[in-house]
C-alpha cells in the first residue's frame, strides 16, 4: 500500500524515476507564453542502424500500422538513450563532488569523464539541483536494495528498526559530508523545494514500510511527519559531528527515535484519560472514580506503542 | 551521410505527410519573402539584403524590437550556459551580438571568481563567428575593436555558408544561430551541417522570429509588421524593400512545431522550444547524442 502511495507522491517523473517506475513518454504540454517540450513527436531515427534496416525493407501496404508501431519504439528509444546518458553523466559527476562541490564544475568534469561535451550540462534543468536529486534517488534505491536483500530486522523492536534504517541511509552520505551543507542549501531553494520535499517524503515512507508499519488514517501522516523531523535533525547534527565513526550522531538518533515513540505512548495515554474524563462528567461521581481506576490499570499494562 | 538521410526519410513518417513537408520545404527554398524566386537566386538576393542593411543592422534591431532583442539574446546565451574552454560556433552571427555575450559570460570576473576556472582552459575558449556576408563580418570586427578585443585569440571571424561549413566533424561544443536560419535557402542542410560539426553532447540553439497564435495579439503583430516596420526601414536605413523582405520571410518560415520536427529529423535529441513574447520569438534547443 505504501509503495503505491509513494508512487502517487512521486507524480509524473519530476526526479529521475528509475526506482519505482520505468520512464514513460511524457505528453506534450501546451502552455502558452512559456516553454513547450516537443520530444520528437513523429519519430527520431538518430543513431540507430538496427532500426533503419528493417524499416527500409518493410512492404508499403502494411506501412501505416508498422509505421505507427515503429514510431512508438523509436520514440521510446532515443528518449531512453538520453535519460541514460544524463544518468551516466550525473553518476560520473558524483565522483568529483568531494573535491568540487555540488556545482557545475563537478558536472563538467563528470561529462568529460564519460566522453561527452560539457555543453550537455547546460541542458539539465536546475543544474546543481539535478545532481543532488540524482544522488538522493540513488541513495533511496540503495536503501531499498539493502532492505530487499535481507537486512535483519526481525529481531529488533520497531524503534530499533527505525534507528537502523535511518543510520544506513545517513551513512551513505558520509563520503560527501564535507560538501553536504551545500547540498542541503541547494535543496532548500524555493525552486527545488517541491522535488526535495517529494524525495524526503518517499524516503520516510520507505522506511516506515520496511519497519512493517500497519497504520492508516491520521496516524500515517503523523508517523511520516515525525520521522521526517527525526531524520532532518539527525542529518543536521551529523554535519557538525566529529566523533570517531559518528558515534555521537547515532546516539543522538537513538534518543530522538525513542522520544518519538515515547511521545506516541504519552499521546495515547492522554487520549484515553481525556475520554474517561469526558465519560465521567456525563455519569455520576461513582462512575468517574471507576473510570479513573480503569485508566490507571490500563496504563500499568500497556507496553506497545 | 546521404544514405543516412535517405534511410531516415523511409522510416520517419507517413508518405502523404512526407510529400507535404517536402513541398513546404521546397517552398522555403524558393521563397524570397512573398515572392517566388529560383533556388539558385535566393542566396544572392539575401546577400544583397544584408549588404544593404549591414551598417544600420544594430540600430534597426533596437528600433524594431524596442530593445527587446537584447533580452532575447541574453536568454539564448543563458540557456547555452557557456563554460571556459568551450569551442563555440555562432552562425549568421555577423555583427557579433551573441558571440560577444558568450565571450563575456565566459570571461567575466564574476564568473571566474565564482567558479574555479584555470587560466589555461580560459585560453582554450574559441568562439567562431561565421557569416556568409563579409559586410556583416566587418561590422562585427569593428565592434570587437571598439571593445578592445581586436587581437583577442578567442574570437575568430570566419566567412562561410551555413549550408556548407568549413569546420571539422565533431569539433564544436555549441552551435547557435540567431535570426539567421530563415535566410538560409535549404534549412535541412543547415541543420545537418550543425549536426555534423557538433561533438557528442553538444547543443544546438536557434533564436528566430516565429509564429504568433494568440487571437488579438496576432493581429496587432501583423499590423506592426506590415505597416510599421517597412516604414521604419525607409526612415532610418533608407531601405524599405529589405525590411519588407524581412517581415515576409518571417511569415514563410515554418512554425514552431514544424521546425522542431525538422530539427529532430536532422538527428538531434531532446528538441524543445520556448516562446518569448507570445511567439514573436522562439528559442529552439536540442542536443546531439
Amino acid at each position: 500500500m505504501y509503495r503505491t502511495a509513494a508512487k502517487r507522491l512521486l507524480g509524473t517523473g519530476l526526479t529521475t524515476t528509475r526506482l519505482l517506475r520505468l520512464p514513460k513518454p511524457r505528453p506534450t504540454l501546451i502552455i502558452p507564453y512559456s516553454s513547450h517540450t516537443s520530444e520528437s513527436p513523429i519519430s527520431n531515427q538518430s543513431l540507430n542502424p538496427n532500426q533503419s534496416n528493417p524499416t527500409a525493407a518493410s512492404p508499403p501496404s502494411t506501412a501505416r500500422e508498422e509505421e505507427g508501431h515503429r514510431r512508438d519504439e523509436s520514440m521510446r528509444k532515443p528518449r531512453a538513450e538520453f535519460q541514460e546518458e544524463q544518468a551516466r553523466v550525473l553518476a560520473a559527476s558524483l565522483r568529483h563532488v568531494a573535491r568540487l562541490g555540488w556545482t557545475e564544475e563537478a558536472m563538467i568534469a563528470g561529462s568529460r569523464d564519460v566522453g561527452v561535451s560539457p555543453s550537455i550540462v547546460g541542458s539539465f534543468s536546475r543544474k546543481e539541483a539535478a545532481l543532488v536529486e540524482y544522488f538522493m534517488d540513488e541513495c533511496l534505491q540503495l536503501l531499498i536494495d539493502r532492505v530487499d536483500s535481507g537486512l535483519d530486522l526481525q529481531n529488533l523492536i520497531p524503534s530499533e528498526r527505525v534507528s537502523k534504517l535511518v543510520r544506513i541511509r545517513l551513512e551513505m552520505q558520509i563520503p560527501y559530508m564535507s560538501k553536504w551543507p551545500q547540498a542541503l542549501s541547494i535543496q532548500a531553494h524555493p525552486v527545488n523545494v517541491p522535488t526535495s520535499f517529494k524525495q524526503r517524503a518517499m524516503l520516510v515512507d520507505e522506511i516506515w514500510h520496511s519497519v512493517g508499519d500497519g497504520a492508516s488514517d491520521l496516524d500515517w501522516y503523523v508517523k511520516r511527519t515525525v520521522l521526517g523531523g527525526v531524520y532532518s535533525t539527525t542529518e543536521i547534527y551529523m554535519l557538525t559531528d566529529d566523533s570517531p565513526e559518528y558515534r555521537d550522531t547515532w546516539a543522538f538518533l537513538d534518543d530522538r527515535v525513542k522520544d518519538a515513540f515515547d511521545m506516541k505512548k504519552s499521546i495515547q495515554e492522554a487520549k484515553y484519560f481525556a475520554q474517561d474524563i469526558g465519560a465521567g462528567v456525563g455519569k455520576s461521581f461513582q462512575g468517574l472514580m471507576n473510570g479513573v481506576m480503569q485508566t490507571m490499570s490500563r496504563r500499568g499494562g500497556s507496553s506497545a506503542f | 551521410m546521404a544514405l543516412r538521410l535517405i534511410s531516415r526519410r523511409f522510416g520517419s513518417r507517413i508518405l502523404s505527410y512526407r510529400s507535404s513537408s517536402v513541398a513546404s520545404l521546397h517552398s522555403h527554398a524558393t521563397s524570397f519573402g512573398f515572392q517566388e524566386v529560383k533556388e539558385e537566386d535566393k542566396s544572392k538576393l539575401v546577400g544583397n539584403v544584408f549588404t544593404n542593411v549591414a551598417s544600420s543592422y544594430d540600430i534597426m534591431n533596437d528600433v524594431m524590437s524596442g530593445g527587446l532583442h537584447r533580452l532575447w539574446k541574453e536568454r539564448l546565451v543563458g540557456k547555452l550556459s557557456p563554460f571556459a574552454g568551450m569551442k563555440h560556433l555562432d552562425v549568421a552571427g555577423g555583427t557579433g551580438d551573441v558571440a560577444f555575450r558568450i565571450f563575456d559570460a565566459v570571461n567575466s570576473v564574476k564568473h571566474r571568481a565564482l567558479r574555479k576556472v584555470d587560466e589555461e582552459s580560459l585560453e582554450e575558449t574559441q568562439i567562431y563567428v561565421c557569416d556568409i556576408n563579409p559586410n556583416m563580418l566587418n561590422v562585427g570586427k569593428q565592434r570587437a575593436a571598439e571593445r578592445g578585443l581586436r587581437d583577442n585569440k578567442s574570437l575568430v571571424w570566419v566567412e562561410g555558408d551555413a549550408e556548407a561549413l568549413s569546420f571539422d566533424d565533431h569539433s564544436m561544443d555549441g552551435y547557435t544561430i540567431a535570426f539567421g536560419i530563415r535566410n538560409v535557402t535549404h534549412i535541412e542542410k543547415a541543420l545537418s551541417e550543425a549536426y555534423r560539426v557538433l561533438k557528442r553532447g553538444g547543443r544546438f540553439l536557434c533564436l528566430e522570429l516565429s509564429h504568433v497564435d494568440i487571437p488579438v495579439f496576432k493581429d496587432v503583430y501583423d499590423l506592426y509588421s506590415f505597416k510599421v516596420i517597412p516604414n521604419l526601414g525607409e526612415l532610418i536605413a533608407g531601405d524599405r524593400d529589405s525590411y519588407q523582405y524581412l517581415v515576409e520571410s518571417v511569415r514563410r518560415f515554418p512554425p514552431q512545431e514544424k521546425f522542431a520536427t525538422m530539427i529532430a529529423d536532422a538527428g538531434f535529441e531532446k528538441v524543445e522550444y520556448e516562446n518569448l513574447v507570445g511567439g514573436v520569438v522562439a528559442i529552439h534547443s536540442a542536443i546531439k547524442l
